[in-house]
């Protein structure tokens, strides 16, 4: 699988701005691309991105809001932080709304910007290791056999074994071997682990 | 008892008939006329006895007259003479009057004699029934339309005929006939004190013999019983005898409901204008931030790279010398995008051609009219052979149509009954320029206001935008002249401005 570090990617149709943000942001010795155009950049951009997006707000062609409608269509789930000439309340509002984490107004300081993508790019690795844990625990229930699957639904509700064979007609011995592939197959300790991978999965009761 | 007036001869009784009346013979020779046609005709006995008919018949119709005549002498019977049609009689001095005529055959010793009798009585009620019912018929349409008639004599004075025509929109507004009556005029409304100065020079102007007499003025009047305030328009003809005028015939009409509705449409645009001025103002002002502030942005950020660069313990040269040539070439594109814009804003309103300033300065007006700033007294006093001057038409227009704005809505505000702007134009000899001064009698300016008053986006008004003065002056320069406040003038606010001659 191919790895790409968590980097800050610029969107401007303005050189001189995706540059010197670009250079301010490498200074920092933080992973930087730019690019020209909305288009550009969903051209380039793996869906396994992470890091942050800089977009400005009004480009021609395709501008910040419809960027960011385009990106949640992917499936990228990578923080946003708008650049605008002249951010008024109503254009910042529909940003935010639409999930933006920021909105800055041209120019903006370099503590300001440093602040905004560090916390960006941390709210992005959140993003990325609870997604990495849903990922593995959907893994782990996928690779239950049906059999198995009945069993762990049963046992997560807190039936004991014998009652689970009895509910699904099987001996007691069953119950006990499929419990053990089950516990080796997730990796849980006990029933109470099993049930939080299970929950994790996007199991509900 | 027995026949007392068979003593009555012919004679007695035949003159003492009202009617004019002829006895004819048949060859047409008229043989008696009593004392009545005698009168009416201007002939003594003696002149009338023996003529022929005809000579009393207007000589357009004698050839037709013998035709019927002969006729008549054929198939005699008692009849009005020429049934439907308009008759005439012509007099010993040359007059022609209308008449009636009845014709009677008579019979006397076997000879047929024609007595002719001419109605005048009957004509005259006749024709004054005529004119009453054309005058009814005057009346109602007048009364219809809402119109009052006036007929002023040679003075053109404010009379009571003045002061009675206004009664109609007195107490009664639905009597047209009080106006007609000899009404006192105690109720009688008043005209307008801000109008009649515009009244009485309409009425000047009607009334110059070298003029088009046309009478042609609006105004107010106002009811002394209520208080009320009705506009009317009188449009109407001078007429002149001698090189002189004698009389101003014509009709007032209400248009208070029209001035109404106009006043509305006129508030409607200029709240368009005022929203439409903000608008441009305000994508021009977002167009010139976003030019200026796309390469502060970047001058903002290139210049904290090269601070930041300068921090490391080894400089980062490469870092900063990028940094720098970036701020250079971000602060001349600022730069030259502001050069740009601006030659764009300018571009194509410069077009000068020689100008007539005084047909400017009317027609000023009549733009200021129509924008509904109509309501003030203008005075002007125009050199009238002063030499053409070199300007933009439509930008020395602007000029005079904000400074008379500004005059108009100052003395609204302050709510002054007077409302005179006089505008001169003179030449001024010591800068050798075309001078105009635009002077209101509104509450002027206080210094402190003064001070500002050419800022842009700095107003006094409550829906101004603060541009119109700052445009004034930038046109005024752009033209070659100036524009300025009158500082020393205590009444009101006088503005002036110069632009350069043709020459």
């Amino acid at each position: 699988m191919k790895t790409t570090p968590p980097t800050v990617y610029i969107i401007d149709d303005e050189h001189a701005i995706r540059d010197s943000l670009a250079l301010m942001i490498a200074q920092e010795n933080i992973p930087v691309m730019a690019f020209e155009s909305a288009q550009a950049f969903l051209d380039a951009c793996p869906q396994e991105c992470s890091g942050c997006a800089i977009i400005d707000y009004r480009m021609p062609d395709m501008d910040g809001l419809e960027l960011q409608a385009e990106l949640t269509k992917r499936n990228v789930t990578l923080p946003i932080i708008f650049l605008t000439g002249h951010g008024n309340i109503p254009t910042s509002v529909k940003a935010m709304k639409a999930g933006a984490i920021d909105f800055l107004t041209k120019p903006v300081r370099r503590e300001k910007l440093i602040s905004v993508v560090v916390a960006a790019m941390m709210e992005s690795e959140k993003t990325r290791a609870e997604d990495a844990s849903y990922k593995e625990a959907v893994k782990c229930i996928a690779s239950l056999t049906e059999r198995e699957y009945d069993v762990m639904l049963l046992a997560i509700q807190g039936y004991h074994n014998k009652d689970i064979a009895r509910q699904l007609g099987i001996s007691h011995r069953t119950v006990e071997i499929h419990k053990s592939n089950i516990m080796h197959k997730t990796g849980a300790n006990h029933v109470l682990d099993l049930a939080r991978i299970a929950h994790k999965s996007g199991l509900k009761e | 008892m027995a026949y007392p007036l068979q003593s009555l001869s012919f004679q007695t009784l035949f003159d003492a008939v009202a009617d004019a009346m002829l006895l004819i013979s048949n060859t047409g020779r008229i043989v008696e006329a009593n004392a009545a046609a005698l009168s009416l005709l201007g002939y003594t006995a003696q002149e009338i006895l023996d003529l022929k008919v005809e000579t009393l018949v207007p000589s357009r119709y004698q050839a037709q007259h013998i035709k019927y005549r002969k006729k008549f002498a054929q198939n005699p019977e008692k009849r009005p003479m020429g049934t439907g049609n308009e008759l005439s009689v012509l007099t010993k001095d040359g007059n022609e009057l209308e008449v009636d005529i009845g014709l009677s055959p008579i019979n006397h010793q076997e000879k047929p004699y024609t007595l002719v009798t001419f109605y005048t009585v009957t004509k005259r009620k006749s024709v004054e029934q005529a004119l009453r019912i054309s005058e009814e018929s005057l009346r109602l349409a007048k009364k219809a339309a809402g119109l009052v008639a006036f007929d002023f004599d040679a003075s053109f004075k404010v009379s009571d005929d003045n002061e009675q025509l206004l009664a109609y929109w007195g107490a009664e507004p639905n009597s047209i006939e009080q106006h007609t009556g000899k009404n006192n005029g105690s109720a009688a409304p008043v005209i307008h004190p801000e109008d009649s100065a515009i009244r009485a020079s309409a009425i000047q102007l009607a009334t110059d013999p070298t003029g088009s007499g046309d009478f042609n003025v609006e105004y107010r009047i106002i009811n002394r019983t209520n208080g009320d305030l009705r506009w009317v328009s009188a449009i109407g003809r001078a007429h002149f005898k001698d090189g002189r005028a004698t009389r101003l015939l014509g009709v007032v009409r209400d248009i208070t409901e029209q001035k109404i509705l106009e006043k509305k449409l006129q508030d409607q645009h200029a709240e368009t204008e005022t929203l439409f001025a903000k608008e441009v103002a305000t994508q021009t002002a977002s167009a010139i931030a976003h030019e200026i502030n796309q390469p502060l942005t970047a001058i903002s950020a290139y210049s904290e790279v090269a601070l930041h660069a300068l921090k490391q313990k080894a400089i980062d040269s490469a870092s900063l010398k990028r940094a720098l040539e970036g701020c250079v070439t971000q602060a001349q594109r600022a730069g030259s995008s502001l050069h740009e814009l601006l030659s764009f804003l300018h571009k194509g309103d410069m077009i000068r051609e020689q100008l007539n300033i005084n047909n400017v300065v009317k027609e000023a007006l009549m733009v200021a009219k129509s924008y509904g700033y109509s309501d003030f007294y203008p005075v002007l006093q125009l050199e009238s052979n002063i030499k053409p001057v070199l300007g933009n038409k439509t930008q020395v227009l602007k000029i005079l149509v904000n400074l008379l704005r500004n005059a108009v809505e100052a003395i609204r505000e302050a709510e002054i009954a007077s409302s005179e702007i006089s505008i001169t134009v003179r030449t001024n000899a010591n800068i050798n320029m075309a001078h105009v001064t635009v002077q209101d009698v509104g509450p002027g300016l206080n210094h402190e206001i003064a001070k500002h008053i050419f800022e842009p986006f700095f107003t006094t008004k409550a829906k101004g935008i603060g541009m119109g003065l700052a445009i004034s002056r930038t046109l005024a320069e752009a033209n070659g002249g100036q524009l300025w406040l009158d500082p020393d003038i205590k009444i009101g606010a006088t503005f002036h401005f110069t632009l350069p001659f043709a020459s």
